[in-house]
């Protein structure tokens, strides 16, 4: 997982690209389209985005609005999705559509695509893209799974995403913490480095205590998709469960950090709070902690089911 | 034999074996409810599972240790009053004479004599190296002067090990030694200690000009703080263990069935984000598990474990005891009223916080030693 990533034109984010989009592409069944665009995705010379989400509250990822409708040649899709990553400078985009006989994935090249495009900003200064589909063509042999394949193709891109995103919160919360401590060894006041003071000394070990938590629990959800009779839903809750754990531990990891900065903190030349700020995109991206664990309490907790 | 055959065995022989009645009680067993237990574990030779054969124990391996631990805590068992064994006995392997070892031990293992700890002070919990109970050399003996707090079960304790004042000008941990001590010592009065969960499990141990043999120092003189401070690798992992935490989470989970509490959403968020909690608890567990499983030594960040475990049990008993409500209030441990006991827990999980270094303490020791901050 993670591995076959290649150097990228241009700074977009790879897991957008490449576990969730590309992910998508490599778990369909269109071996054709997957020649022709997957070396290109390997070697950095075509970026894809997947365009899942749409503009509801609460978005399911396997049940959507965006309409597929069949034609002569393939399909015309109608319909609207947001807050894709990386749509911004994307060649093509993997689109989830309702089709004549249930949920799949075609592929929209950038300039199809084009005329619905627009753009928005993430806190983290990254643009985002939400993408009008109007009647859009996509011929047969541009579909990258049908009914049968797209909510499995789907859903472990989705899944392998989460868990990527959650190693990438790790690195937030751990530099941010690092960051802090420095801070805390170094800045005086009252004629004492601020880390003197137990207030703080105790804050410091209750975010690294949840560091730790992260990182041993991300090490266990790793260990335990190395089962190779791991069953789908088991993957998804294992998914979900990270990704709660890694966005509560690195939003309130950034937020304590900005805390113990003072006022340098607040100020926007300081760097702790770009980490804050990456915490929080992350954090919200494919769904927030409270999103995924109410997932994994649909795919885990047997005794609500009773 | 290899780990999954020594877990088998050890499971086999504590289903067939513990009394049923004693599984997952909410306090702490006197001697008369464990002792039958106790000696059948005698008799298997399974009283000192860490203890060199040598010695009469088990001399498992630290993987080992914990399996043993683990299928203990898996079906409920209590511990005893262990500590001679648990604690005395391996500072006794290291620090005593040969002669201690022979007169100590064999009886230690057999439980023929029981211990109970003498360390904590009314002026001396955390600020343990400042105790003040003092044990001044008169002839062959030390005559010992002083007051002992939280002595756990010392009403059924036939022996005490404690720690005591010899060098008043020293600096404070290095005017300490270790004392064993005869309960019937004239001079000693035992008054139990009823804690708010109802049971009497701690007690104040008054020394009044107690007379114990200067043979009776393990360790040199001086030198007690030293001869106390190892506390051992799986000693310290088995109080960050997730077992209260995963225990109480089943008792949620009973009481969410009694009440169908399942149907109401808001009590379903709180619920899935504890059953997380707990979860990722137990991958911090298996981490240190791991490295002590490799034989590799537990550093100071240890004490994350302890805190992150009692501080999980905690809110799932209080969860737990919001959830109950005032129907809950009545049903209680050992009383009438039928349904699942939330307040017991809830009581009883305070403690642990407390008990064995605090979790205000287990943070200066992490800020100090893990996370480098300045003193």
């Amino acid at each position: 997982m993670g591995g076959g990533r290649g150097s990228a034109r241009r700074p977009e984010p790879v897991t957008a690209a490449v576990v969730l989009a590309g992910g998508a592409l490599v778990y369909g069944e269109n071996e054709a389209l997957k020649s022709e665009l997957l070396p290109a995705l390997a070697e950095g010379r075509l970026v894809p985005a997947l365009a899942w989400r749409e503009n509801v509250h609460r978005a399911e990822l396997l049940a959507v609005d965006t309409r597929a409708e069949k034609t002569a040649r393939g399909v015309r899709i109608s319909g609207g999705k947001c807050l894709v990553v990386g749509g911004a400078s994307a060649d093509g985009f993997v689109v989830s559509a309702q089709g004549p006989d249930g949920l799949a994935l075609y592929w929209i090249p950038a300039a199809a695509a084009a005329p619905g495009l627009s753009f928005r900003e993430l806190p983290d200064g990254r643009p985002v893209a939400d993408l009008a589909l109007d009647g859009v063509e996509v011929a047969d042999n541009q579909r990258i799974a049908g009914p049968g394949v797209a909510a499995a193709a789907l859903t472990r891109a989705f899944d392998e995403a989460l868990i990527v995103t959650s190693a990438e919160l790790l690195g937030v919360c751990t530099r941010a913490l690092e960051i802090t401590l420095d801070y805390l060894r170094t800045r005086v006041q009252f004629g004492k480095p601020i880390g003197s003071f137990q207030a703080l000394q105790h804050r410091a070990v209750d975010l690294y205590i949840q560091q730790r938590i992260c990182r041993h629990a991300l090490d266990d959800v790793l260990s335990c998709l190395q089962d190779p009779e791991l069953q789908l839903d088991v993957r998804s809750a294992l998914a979900s469960r990270i990704k709660a754990r890694c966005a509560d531990a690195s939003l309130r990891i950034t937020r304590d950090a900005i805390q113990m900065h003072g006022a340098m903190g607040y100020s926007d030349e300081c760097d702790i709070g770009l980490y804050l700020k990456r915490a929080i995109t992350l954090s919200m991206w494919l769904g927030g902690a409270d999103v995924h664990r109410r997932r994994y309490a649909k795919l885990a907790l047997r005794e609500l089911a009773d | 034999m290899n780990d999954d055959d020594f877990r088998m065995e050890v499971r086999q022989f504590i289903e067939k074996n513990y009394p049923t009645e004693l599984r997952f009680m909410p306090r702490r067993p006197r001697w008369r409810e464990i002792k039958p237990w106790v000696m059948q574990l005698i008799e298997k030779g399974w009283s000192a599972p860490h203890w060199p054969t040598e010695y009469g124990g088990m001399g498992l391996s630290p993987g080992k240790l914990l399996i043993f631990m683990d299928e203990q805590e898996r079906w409920g068992v209590a511990r005893a009053q262990d500590q001679g064994v648990v604690q005395l006995g391996p500072i006794v392997i290291r620090y005593g004479t040969e002669e201690q070892k022979r007169t100590l031990l064999p009886k230690m293992r057999t439980y023929e004599t029981i211990w109970c700890q003498g360390y904590s002070e009314p002026n001396a919990g955390s600020d343990l190296a400042s105790l003040a109970t003092v044990a001044l050399i008169e002839g062959d003996d030390f005559v010992i002067n002083g007051r002992k707090i939280w002595t756990s079960s010392a009403m059924d304790a036939t022996h005490f090990y404690l720690l005591v004042r010899t060098d008043k000008t020293a600096k404070k941990q290095q005017g300490i030694s270790f004392l064993l001590v005869d309960m019937k010592t004239p001079g000693i009065t035992v008054r139990g200690i009823k804690n708010i969960s109802g049971s009497t499990e701690f007690c104040e141990v008054t020394l009044d000009n107690v007379r114990t043999p200067r043979r009776n120092m393990v360790g040199e003189l001086n030198q007690g703080w030293t001869v106390a401070k190892g506390l051992l690798g799986f000693e310290r992992i088995n109080s960050g263990s997730p077992r209260r935490a995963a225990f109480a989470f089943n008792r949620l989970e009973a009481l969410a069935r009694e009440r169908g509490l399942f149907k109401d959403a808001g009590f379903v968020e709180r619920y899935t984000q504890l059953h997380l909690d707990v979860a990722d608890l137990k991958a911090v567990y298996l981490h240190f598990a791991d490295l002590m499983t490799r034989g590799e030594t537990l550093g100071a960040d240890l004490s994350i474990l302890k805190i992150l475990s009692l501080e999980t049990y905690q809110r799932i008993t209080e969860f737990m005891l919001e959830a109950s409500g005032d129907l809950g209030l009545t049903v209680h441990a050992g009383g009438d009223e039928e349904g699942v006991d939330a307040l017991t827990p809830f009581l009883v999980a305070r403690s642990g916080t407390i008990a064995a270094g605090t979790t205000e303490i287990q943070r200066n020791i992490t800020a100090k030693h893990v996370l480098n901050l300045p003193v």
